[in-house]
Formats: C-alpha cells, structure tokens, sequence
C-alpha cells in the first residue's frame, strides 16, 4: 500500500528524490498515460494509443512504450533513451491530493502535493533534496509542483478530448499482430486508435468545433505518432537479436 | 389488388406493441418514396399487464438493432442484468436447488460434456462444472466490467425490466428518432375489405387508420386476430395447469441491496414464485392452478415467502390479481393481420418465453415483409408453421420442468401424469435416459431452446442418462478434462474481476458504457 505524505518542510527537510530512470524505480512500463497538451513531443517518440480506465470505463490516451506487461523498449542500463518522458511518468513518486477547506462558509477543494514515501525514489541519501537548508523550495520542488499542476490540468483536458473523440464515434478497437525478425509473434489487444476514415467523414461543423478546442491538432498528431510502432518493432528485434 | 406493403398498422401499445414498431423501424426506412409507414394506434390510460419482467440475452441484440443505447436502457427501464434461472425447491422440496445458465457449457461445440460429467455428478453439480455463470449468480456478481462496451459481455446475459417503463422508453425512441406515427385513440371498428381483409380501423377522434398489414398487439383481448377473425385458441391447460398468478412489488430492505442476477423460481405446492430483482424493487409473484389451491392459500404462501426480506416497516403493496390462459391460437398471421404478443398467446412465465417470443416474431416480420399482397399468404403459412413449432416447443419444455420433479404433492403428481404429457417430450425423455441431448435434438434455424437448456434442466433436476455401454475409437475424456478445467481457471479469474450487479449499475450510472 502506498503511503501518501503531505509534502511539507517540517517532516521532508532531508528528502531526497533519485530522478535515474530504471525497472528498479518502476519505470519499467509498458504504457503510460498522456494527454493532448503534451501530444507534439509524445508523438515525436512514441505511438499514442486509447485505452479503457479499468476502473471507470473511460478511455485515456496512452503513450505506448513496449508490447507487452512490463516491457520498456525505452529502458536499459543507461537509463531512459528518449528526449521526452511524459509527464504521468515523470510525476513518481508524487501525486496529487485534494483536501476540503471551508472559507467563509464556500466550501472549497485544495489541491496539494503529496509523496508516497514507500516509493523507491525517496531517499535520504542520494537525489534532489526537496527543501534548502532553511526550508525553502529547491528548485526541483517549484519545478515539480508546476510539473503536477501541468499534469492535473492536463490530465482533465484530456478527459474532454477522449469524450469527444468516444462522442464523435471516431475511437474503433485495434489488434496489434507484431511479427518479429526470428518470426516470433506478438498480439496485443485492448487499445484503441482513431479511425481516419471516421475523421475524413465529419462535417464541416464537427471540424469547426473539434479545431476551436483545439483537439484537430491532437487527433492528426495521434495519428501521426502511430508510425512510432516501426521503431518500437526495431527497437524489440535488436532487444531479441541481442537476448539470442 | 396489386398492392405492394408499404404501410404497417399496429394496433396496441405495450412491450409488445412497441417492440413490433422499433424492430419493424429499425429495419426499413420511415420516410421518403420507398418507405414504410408504421403507426401505432393505442387506447389511451388502458394499464399493461406489466408482467413479463424477464428477457432472454436475444434482447441484446434485439435493443441495439433498434438503435438504443445501452446504458440509457438499463437506467431508464430500471433494468439489470440477468444471467441465469435458479431453480429452488423443484427437485423434490428439500431446500434443492440449480441453475439454467445463459451460457452454454465450454466446449459445447467441440464436444458433449454432458457425457462425462455424469461420473462427476456426485461432486459438482452440471452447471457448475461446465459454465463460471452459476458461481457468478451465487455470488451477486455481474456478467460485464465497466469497460465492456455496450451490449458486450464477459458473460452472456439478457435482462430484468420494469415492462411499464420500457414500454415508454421504447415508445419515446421509435417516434423520436425512428419515425413512428403514434396515435392515442380508442379503436371503435374494423373495416373490411372484400376479401376479407382488414382495410382500416375506425378510431374514435383520428377516424379511419388504414393499413397494408395490421398487427394485432392488443394483449388478451386480442382484438383483431381473437375477435375479429374468430381464429381458434388451443388451451394448454391440461398440459401446463397454471392458470392465476398473484403479483406484487417488494422493496429492498436499503437502497444498496445486493441485486440478484438471476431469476430466482421457487417451487410451492400448487405453483411456483418468481422472484426478479431490479434495481430499485424486486418483482415477486405466484403462480399456481387453482384447480390444486384457493386464492387465499395461494396468497399466504406468497406472504411467508416474502415476509423473511422485508424491513421492520416495510408494508407491502397492493398483490394483482392476474388471470391466465394457457395456450396459443391455432394460426398468428391471418389474411393481412398478424397478432404479435399476448393476443397470439400465453404461457406461465417459467422461462420468460414472452417477451423473446416477441422479438422473434417482428423479427421474423421484418424480414420476411411480403413485397405485396400476392404473396402474403405464402409468408403467412410459413409463419404460422414456425411459431407453431416455437410454441410447441416452449410447453414441451416447461413441462420437462414439472415432469422431471419427484414432489409429491397432487399437483406435483397430476403433472406427471401421463395424459398431460406432449408425446413428443414422453419420446424425447425416453431417449435421453439413454444418451443426452445434442445436435440430434434441436435442429431448426434460432432454435429457442438449444440442447444445452435441456442439458442444464435435466441434470439440474438429478435426472439420470446411463450411457450405452460401447466402446469408441476416439476418447474425448481428455478433451472433456481439458474442457472442466478451464472451466475452474475462467471461474477463478472473472470472480475476481467482477464487480456485483449493484456496484456496476452505479457506476453505469456514473460513466456510462462506451459503444466500443
């Protein structure tokens, strides 16, 4: 179980945080969620796919980094060979929580940060420390706290774009049938893509309406980004290659 | 008369009524030069019977042809999921119990397991070696996650209903987006033409309404089928004796009761009680021969069944009184008048025949439409032969449910009695004593009930096949093997991937169920 911390100068004053990239900090993933403010630099590194929040049924943009559970064809000894790593990845071990403050009587949500303390990124010993000396803001911390409100923000933009996308029917599950250079085979089922015949089909008023929110740019750049799944392939045939 | 068929009157509103419109709209164009017209003219504040509260999975299908969405379903018709049957009390009234799940065993396609599960029926019941839906049904749980799509499921299912509010629902959809004419008006005469064929009803404020093809919704009454053409009702009744049933809504002792995802049917002396759970009430109700138990008797065992879920201060509502015929009329489609629903016939509700019965039939009229006149006669044969069959079928196999029981009370006994067995089901049940029913034994195209139900009832019911004693080349018991073990591996995973009904009504109610 996590163990979610109020970041707070008192009890965090020797925190530190490791920012090395390994399966040993979790970042062994196979997917991670995105969203459309962040799709122009996604999308010049990986492919972006749809998926269904177990949870709610709702579906999310995912950047997509293996093939399969566990799988990061990002990820090696050097750590993480890529320019960008999307935010939701970024983000461990933080998180945001939200607490109910009544102010004159308005009842009011405040977001704060928090730290899950169990995460193998805190440390005492080596990382980014959280505060300086005399307990102000690092510079990691003011960067970190922009980063997540980014990310909230972000994240919330990206539950409109998804609904707009399920709305407009545009969203058509896919099968992703992988064959490999020594002819092993990959399925992956359970994400989802845009369907460009759909998108050629809307009206010019869907269009008008899907430009103003800006979600046109994301819808091509989601389309786009999904000839990434070739150099993710490469990338898997030299992982074998090299395993063999 | 070279009239081609361009314009469908229905005549009644109801379940049945609406589902005819919706499944006729949503096959043909409403509007424009080749459409077809459809209206419905129904009697303004005539209440529904409003039982038939049970659907079969074909409604999945049924309700996204017409267009509707899923979660706008469910939530409207305060409707849930239905899995299974249970079947309580009926082997022979020693708390006894199974299930009749709306999965076929695993592997049913590439072999009868039936065959190899009788050397395991004293360990494991048949339902629960061969499907994951019984041990999902025992413990609440549902046949789908959130992130299913609409209409989707990990398991099949059909549906629990309030009858009365789908009517409206479907009622709302048809007019609004399928272009149904709809008339609130009290049908005073039918009108004829020469050859006998109905050219128009006279209603009271909207005059004649006219029509190329009528169908008769109008419930009991069956109003054009019944009493204008005087079509002859064959009564069943000395085969399946029920013949009243007593109805009542229960409520849930708290809002987040856990909701049944099964129907449950508990045997009583003279009868049986349903018991459907929706989400916000259960509908429960007895039905009985009241040749065999007076109406006060009949009610009293209703209340004691009841009376253990009801809160300290629940009182209950008002019990219907509901008075069946058992039977079916000897033709459904006569001249250019089929009758659809209640007004062709109607059985007790054991397997909840009624409402699949409609959609097969506007099923069946929609595909088969006669281009014209000319040769609706030859559509209508062909459809009187099928649904003939079809309900010979459902009462042969309602009453494999009665014969099956070793209860011992009079009822219990006159069921079993020769004479009110079909000689169809009597040659059947003999052969199975000797190998299980298979491909042999259903054979037409939708088929209502597949071998696998009779599979399900008879080793629900402890009946026993003693297999004939030869020697095949081929052994399948490893395939069988295979077959129960994935069984117990799927079993194991969806218990714990799925939620309980209630917990995902919630959240549909939240979210909503995505098309893909």
């Amino acid at each position: 179980m996590a163990n979610h911390a109020l970041v707070s100068p008192v009890a965090h004053k020797d925190v530190k945080i490791i920012t090395d990239r390994s399966a040993k900090y979790g970042d062994n993933l196979w997917y991670a969620l995105t969203f459309p403010r962040e799709f122009r630099s996604v999308q010049a590194h990986y492919p972006i796919f749809f998926n269904k929040n177990p949870s709610t049924g709702k579906f999310i943009s995912v950047a997509l980094f293996g093939f399969k559970e566990h799988e990061n064809l990002f990820l090696d000894d050097n750590g993480w060979n890529a320019d960008y790593i999307p935010t939701s990845v970024l983000r461990s071990p933080f998180l945001i929580g939200k607490q109910k403050t009544t102010e004159n009587g308005v009842e009011e949500e405040q977001r704060m940060l928090t730290l899950d303390m169990d995460n193998p990124r805190v440390s005492n010993i080596e990382g980014e420390a959280l505060f300086l000396p005399f307990g102000g803001h690092s510079d990691f911390l003011d960067k970190t706290s922009s980063m997540m409100e980014a990310l909230h923000l972000g994240a919330i933009d990206g539950q409109a774009f998804t609904q707009k996308l399920e709305d407009l029917e545009l969203l058509e599950p896919c099968t992703l049938d992988i064959t490999l250079d020594n002819g092993l085979k990959n399925q992956m089922i359970g994400f989802y893509v845009i369907n460009e015949d759909k998108v050629d089909a809307l009206t010019i008023e869907q269009i008008q309406d899907l430009r103003e929110s800006k979600y046109l740019q994301a819808i091509y750049m989601a389309i786009a980004s999904q000839s990434n799944i070739r150099s993710l392939v490469t990338k898997k045939n030299a992982l074998v290659a090299a395993q063999d | 008369m070279n009239n081609s068929i361009k314009k469908i009157t229905i005549v009644g509103g109801g379940s049945a009524g609406w589902l005819t419109a919706g499944i006729l709209a949503s096959e043909f164009k409403t509007q424009g030069d080749l459409a077809v017209e459809i209206t419905l003219i129904e009697s303004p504040d005539v209440p529904t019977v409003g039982v038939g509260e049970g659907t079969w999975p074909s409604m999945r299908q049924t309700l996204k042809k017409i267009g509707v969405s899923e979660a706008d379903f469910l939530m409207e018709c305060d409707a849930t999921f239905k899995q299974a049957s249970k079947f309580d009390n009926w082997i022979n009234g020693t708390n006894d119990s199974y299930f009749h799940p709306f999965t076929l065993p695993s592997g049913f396609f590439e072999t009868n397991i039936a065959e190899f599960w009788q050397q395991h029926s004293k360990q494991v019941s048949f339902a629960d070696a061969t499907t994951v839906q019984s041990h999902l049904c025992k413990n609440g749980l549902a046949p789908k996650q959130i992130s299913t799509p609409e209409y989707a499921f990990a398991c099949n299912y059909g549906y629990h209903l309030d009858a009365g509010k789908f009517s409206t629902f479907l009622q709302k959809h048809c007019c609004e987006k399928l272009g149904v004419k709809h008339i609130l008006d009290h049908v005073v005469k039918i009108n004829s033409h020469e050859n006998g064929d109905i050219a128009s009803v006279s209603s009271k404020l909207h005059g004649d309404i006219d029509g190329d093809l009528f169908i008769d919704c109008t419930g009991f009454k069956s109003l054009l089928l019944g009493e204008h053409y005087g079509v002859e009702f064959i009564s069943q009744k000395h085969v399946l004796f029920n013949d009243t049933a007593l109805a009542v809504h229960v409520p849930y002792p708290h809002e987040n009761s856990p909701i049944a995802s099964h129907t449950i049917s508990t045997a009583q002396t003279s009868g049986w009680i349903w018991d459907i759970g929706l989400p916000s009430r259960r509908g429960v109700g007895h039905v009985y021969s009241s040749a065999h138990i007076s109406d006060d008797e009949a009610e009293q065992q209703l209340r004691s069944y009841i009376s253990p879920s009801l809160g300290k201060n629940q009182k209950l509502a008002d019990i219907r009184k509901i008075s069946i015929n058992p039977g079916f009329r000897s033709k459904f489609w006569h001249k250019n008048c089929v009758a659809i629903g209640m007004s062709s016939g109607f059985i007790e509700p054991l397997e909840a025949s009624a409402l699949a019965l409609i959609e097969l039939s506007a099923k069946m009229v929609a595909d088969q439409l006669p281009a014209n006149r000319q040769v609706m006669d030859i559509t209508a044969k062909r459809f009187n032969e099928k649904f003939s069959y079809r309900w010979q079928r459902i009462i042969e196999f309602l009453k494999l449910h009665y014969v099956l029981s070793s209860r011992q009370e009079t009822y219990w006994q006159d069921n079993r009695c020769e004479n009110s067995i079909p000689e169809h089901l009597n040659e059947l049940i003999a052969l199975w004593k000797y190998q299980t029913p298979y491909g042999y034994d259903t054979h037409h195209t939708e088929e209502l009930f597949p071998a696998a139900s009779f599979q399900y009832i008879l080793y629900g019911m402890g009946f026993k096949t003693d297999l004939a004693l030869r020697q095949k080349r081929e052994d399948k018991k490893e395939i069988a093997n295979k077959f129960f073990n994935d069984n117990i591996a799927h079993t194991h995973k969806l218990m714990n991937a799925m939620s309980s009904n209630r917990e995902l009504l919630n959240k549909i109610k939240q979210y909503g169920l995505s098309k893909v």
